[in-house]
């Protein structure tokens, strides 16, 4: 079915694919692996319930109502319903269509309306406001601080929570983005060159982070071309349901980043990664299907990159810590990118490696907050940090920054000892300087 | 429509959480996984105690609304599916495990527990509870001892009646009823545990379950063997069993199922192949050393294409949790999946897949087949689009005809999946009229007024309760 006829109830803008919706076999293999069927226990808060409504929609027995629209913001976009799925649907992106019909169904009063387009449309699409701008607002999007304000009611959520919020912040730097050199050259033997996509949490919150990516990246021998005039990867927008606004950073990023003669495209960011690899997608109905496969194949996280080529052992030192590894939902399931990050630590000389059981599991990203305050939930982090405790681990490894805040916020609120780093850290711990 | 008063005496009783009345909700909980069904209820309710299902249950009877139980809502005969409209009973967050009982070898838990979670509760016990149907993931017991399911282990250690012991049950009229206990041996009266096992939800609602537990098998040995053609495979499963040897698993794959399951898992399963079975044999290490030569040979003699032995309990795992997405990963290929749950004397397997083929050629049909072919009981699944109604009629053709072979065969039109909605028909021509009126009289008995589960497993003249496969849905009154 072509987006434009109109299908059943949606609109006829950016309407969900019927051959999508009908995929759906119903044999509740997803139920499982869903944080938010796990937090309510609702057959409608699981993928195959919005798949089910979204269905419903479709085929006119319902209309896109109040509830419809709730479920599509409630969804985590975490994407494990499609790794558990046998049958190939993806409710997750089902429900991110969902998310820009609500608009269309339900324009933002006034003042919502202002903030959200000031955030989206003014300051995600700029990275230089971005960056002088405060910092709530900085963070309002992609750690989905408005996902727990939604649904701070339906988690029973108390008041204190927003205090907490602030406990979670990380030390801050100033932003790395107008510090990085366009071009840092190869250290030794060059084996190649890449593009940094450098995402806004990233450089906002996690600069050091990112410095040590650059940096592994040329000590494996890759030339790091990082384009200043590079924009938001569109995912809060996607997010949000705003559509259009992620069509035209997601346009502006691919003639960007097209127009560099690199490799590859390289992140250290799952979220942006998941995004840059949707742009396929997204943009396919403006045709060059040629440009958007081969800018599709040039992105690659960093672990999956540095394994792809093959990581380069020799004057690594080694770093002797027992080391256990969290999967970023938008790097196993989004992306499924899962073995590569693993073979990346196995490889620093020096490591002792545990494997996390159930490391797949969503930290419950925004979810955290609430961890402290309901019962199920509180279940899901204790979930979590018992298997990292289990791995008598000393370090936790993970690759994406809603992860990395979640898990030293959650480890610190459970007086545990782990210190949360992302991979590319660890490599910088082994690279000599 | 249920009355505002009686909706708020229900969320008087079970608290407002556990009630659900918006359309939202409701449209959810209208589904199985069977393909084409749904209908809409008047209200859910989600009991957490045994109390609550009493509660819920007199208030239904004062409100005349039928009462359809549900565990996770993955039967595959609609048995959960609320064609009279209704109270749909979920059971799923009644899901405590009450106790694991290590002296005598049992567990007791609610009806709403996961399989798998009693599965790896018990195992955490050095203890083992064997059925495991491809859903184990998700499934509920209470759903499990209504369907009676079986799953990928059932040929060596049978199926979850085998494994029950007790259960407490609510019946229509409002009392309890507990039939069996942690004996190991129990003939006072008629066994009305046997008689609910396998009922679907028509006769009373389950609320707890003790289950038999057994020590795990000390060894086993996984066995991946390909052919070039179905029947050869048939001809191995039925050979094995010949020879006297009843390993714990004997599941087969045909090309379609193979190319849908590699698709997903992608561990290089063999796409050009013909079919593959999946062998394991366990128990004791000599029994097993002698068992997998055993196999190995007769794999030989009917020229398996390939033979391989999986190298770790991780590679025979993961070959096991393919297998169980196969049905799932059918569902890729077309927009409706409708699988049927044919089952033969093992001798007849060969034959039986010889059918298949015939039919299929003869309504032109895509068909996946797979199963728990030791059992000798097969999945065909024919993998078609429910809005071609053309399609639909041919696809129920290749089911009526196949049905007809599998009956003079000495075969059930049902091994595992229950008649619910969707084999009403059928049923009859298997166990005849005579058969079906002692049943009706056995519902009678539980449950006079015909409130709970209406519908299912009897042709009852009632178009409502009729199963339209090409319609789709229907939101009933
Ligand atoms: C991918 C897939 C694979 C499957 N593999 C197998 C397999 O290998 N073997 C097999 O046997 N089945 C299999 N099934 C079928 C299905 O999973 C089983 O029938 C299972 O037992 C149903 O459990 P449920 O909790 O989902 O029950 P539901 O579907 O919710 O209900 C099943 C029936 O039991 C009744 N019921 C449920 N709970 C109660 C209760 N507490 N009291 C009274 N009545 C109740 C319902 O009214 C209904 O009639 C499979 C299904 C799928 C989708
Ligand atoms: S989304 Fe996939 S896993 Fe979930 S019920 Fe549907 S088919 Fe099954
Ligand atoms: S994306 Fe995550 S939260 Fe959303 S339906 Fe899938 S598993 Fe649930």
């Amino acid at each position: 079915m072509s987006h434009t006829d109109k299908l059943g109830n949606f609109t006829s803008e950016d309407a969900p694919d019927y051959g999508d919706v009908l995929q759906c076999m119903r044999c509740g293999f997803c139920l499982p692996t869903c944080p938010t069927f796990a937090l309510t226990g609702r057959e409608r808060s699981s993928p195959r319930g919005r798949v089910a409504l979204a269905r419903a929609v479709a085929e006119q027995k319902l209309e896109f109502t109040e509830s419809v629209r709730e479920e599509a913001f409630f969804c985590l976009d975490c994407r494990a319903c499609t790794t558990a799925c046998p049958s190939g649907v993806r409710a997750g992106e089902v429900m991110e269509v969902c998310r820009s019909q609500a608009h269309q169904f339900f324009p933002p009063k006034h003042v919502g309306k202002t903030f959200r387009a000031f955030i989206l449309q003014k300051m995600l699409t700029n990275p230089d406001l971005l960056e002088t701008s405060m910092l709530p607002a900085r963070l309002y999007q992609k750690l989905g601080i408005q996902w727990l304000v939604r649904h701070s009611q339906l988690l029973k959520l108390g008041p204190e929570w927003v205090a907490k919020a602030e406990g979670m912040m990380p030390e801050l730097y100033p932003p790395l983005r107008p510090q990085l050199p366009d071009v840092v050259p190869a250290v030794g033997e060059q084996r190649g060159r890449v593009a940094f996509f450098l995402g806004c949490i990233m450089t906002l919150m996690y600069p050091e982070v990112s410095r040590q990516t650059v940096r592994a990246l040329t000590h494996q021998g890759f030339e790091v071309v990082t384009p200043k005039e590079q924009k938001c990867c569109g995912a809060p927008h996607l997010t949000e349901g705003d559509r259009s606004t992620t069509r035209s950073l997601a346009q502006h990023n691919l003639d960007l980043f097209m127009a560099l003669d690199v490799d590859a495209i390289v992140t250290d960011c799952a979220g942006c990664g998941a995004a840059l690899k949707e742009y396929e997608e997204l943009l396919e109905e403006a045709g060059k299907h040629d440009q958007l496969a081969a800018f599709r194949g040039k992105i690659k996280d960093v672990s999956e990159f540095l394994a792809e080529q093959g990581l380069r052992t020799d004057g690594l030192q080694p770093v002797e810590k027992v080391v256990t590894y969290h999967e970023p939902c938008h790097l196993c399931h989004a992306q499924g990118v899962s073995k590569q990050p693993r073979d990346l630590i196995r490889a620093i000389p020096g490591i002792d490696y545990r494997e996390l059981n159930e490391a797949s599991w969503c930290c419950g990203s925004a979810a955290t907050f609430s961890l402290k305050y309901t019962g199920e939930s509180q279940q899901i982090l204790d979930r979590k940090l018992d298997n990292v405790k289990a791995t008598g681990a000393e370090l936790l490894v993970t690759a994406n920054p809603g992860c990395h805040l979640q898990l030293a916020w959650g480890l610190k609120q459970a007086g545990m000892t782990q210190r949360v780093v992302h991979i590319t850290e660890l490599l910088g711990m082994a690279t000599p300087d | 429509m249920i009355s505002k008063t009686a909706t708020q005496h229900l969320i008087d009783k079970l608290g407002a959480a556990n009630v659900a009345c918006e359309k939202e909700d409701l449209l959810v909980l209208g589904y199985d996984s069977t393909p084409g069904i749904h209908h809409l209820p008047e209200v859910a309710v989600f009991p957490t105690t045994t109390e609550g299902v009493l509660a819920a249950m007199e208030i239904a009877q004062h409100e005349g609304l039928p009462i359809v139980p549900r565990g996770s809502g993955t039967g595959l005969s609609g048995g959960s599916v609320p064609v009279k409209g209704g109270m749909v009973l979920c059971l799923n967050r009644m899901n405590r495990i009450r106790e694991i009982d290590e002296e005598n070898l049992t567990a007791t838990v609610e009806a709403g527990v996961v399989t798998l979670d009693l599965f790896n509760a018990v195992a955490g016990k050095g203890l083992f509870y064997p059925p495991d149907p491809g859903s184990q993931k998700i499934s509920t017991l209470g759903g499990n001892v209504m369907e009676d399911a079986g799953g990928l282990r059932g040929l060596k250690y049978g199926v979850t009646r085998d494994y029950v012991m007790a259960l407490e049950c609510v019946l229509p009229d409002g009392s309890i009823l507990t039939t069996g206990g942690k004996s190991v041996k129990d003939v006072a009266g008629y066994s009305f545990k046997d008689l609910l096992v396998g009922s679907e939800g028509t006769l009373g609602i389950i609320t707890e379950i003790t289950v038999k537990l057994i020590p795990p098998p000390k060894d086993k040995r996984t066995f991946l063997a390909y052919f070039n053609d179905v029947r050869t495979a048939g001809e191995a499963v039925s050979k094995i069993i010949a020879a006297k040897i009843i390993p714990s698993t004997m599941e087969i794959m045909d090309k379609a199922t193979i190319n849908c399951v590699e698709d997903y898992v992608k561990i290089g399963l063999p796409r050009q192949m013909a079919a593959l079975l999946l062998i394991e044999v366990d128990g004791h290490p000599a029994m097993v050393e002698e068992e997998a030569l055993g196999v190995k040979t007769i794999l030989e003699q009917v020229k398996a294409a390939e033979i391989h032995v999986a190298k770790s309990a991780e590679e025979a795992g993961s070959l096991a949790a393919a297998r169980r997405t196969a049905l799932s990963a059918l569902a890729r290929v077309r927009p409706t999946t409708l699988l049927e749950d044919a089952t033969v004397p093992r001798s007849r397997l060969a034959e039986t897949f010889a059918e298949i083929e015939r039919l299929t050629a003869k309504y032109g049909l895509t068909v996946g087949t797979f199963g728990h072919a030791g059992d000798g009981n097969l999945h065909p699944t024919v993998l078609c689009d429910e809005r071609n109604s053309d399609e639909m009629h041919r696809a129920h053709a290749f089911y009526d005809d196949l049905y007809d072979q599998v009956l003079a065969w000495g075969g059930t039109v049902s091994g595992e999946h229950g008649i619910g909605l969707a084999k009403k028909e059928y049923l009859a021509r298997q166990i005849g009229a005579g058969g079906v009126k002692v049943m009706k009289r056995i519902k009678r008995a539980f449950d006079p007024k015909g409130i709970l589960n209406p519908g299912k497993i009897f042709v009852d003249d009632d178009p409502c309760t009729e199963a339209h496969i090409e319609e789709g849905f229907r939101v009933s009154h």
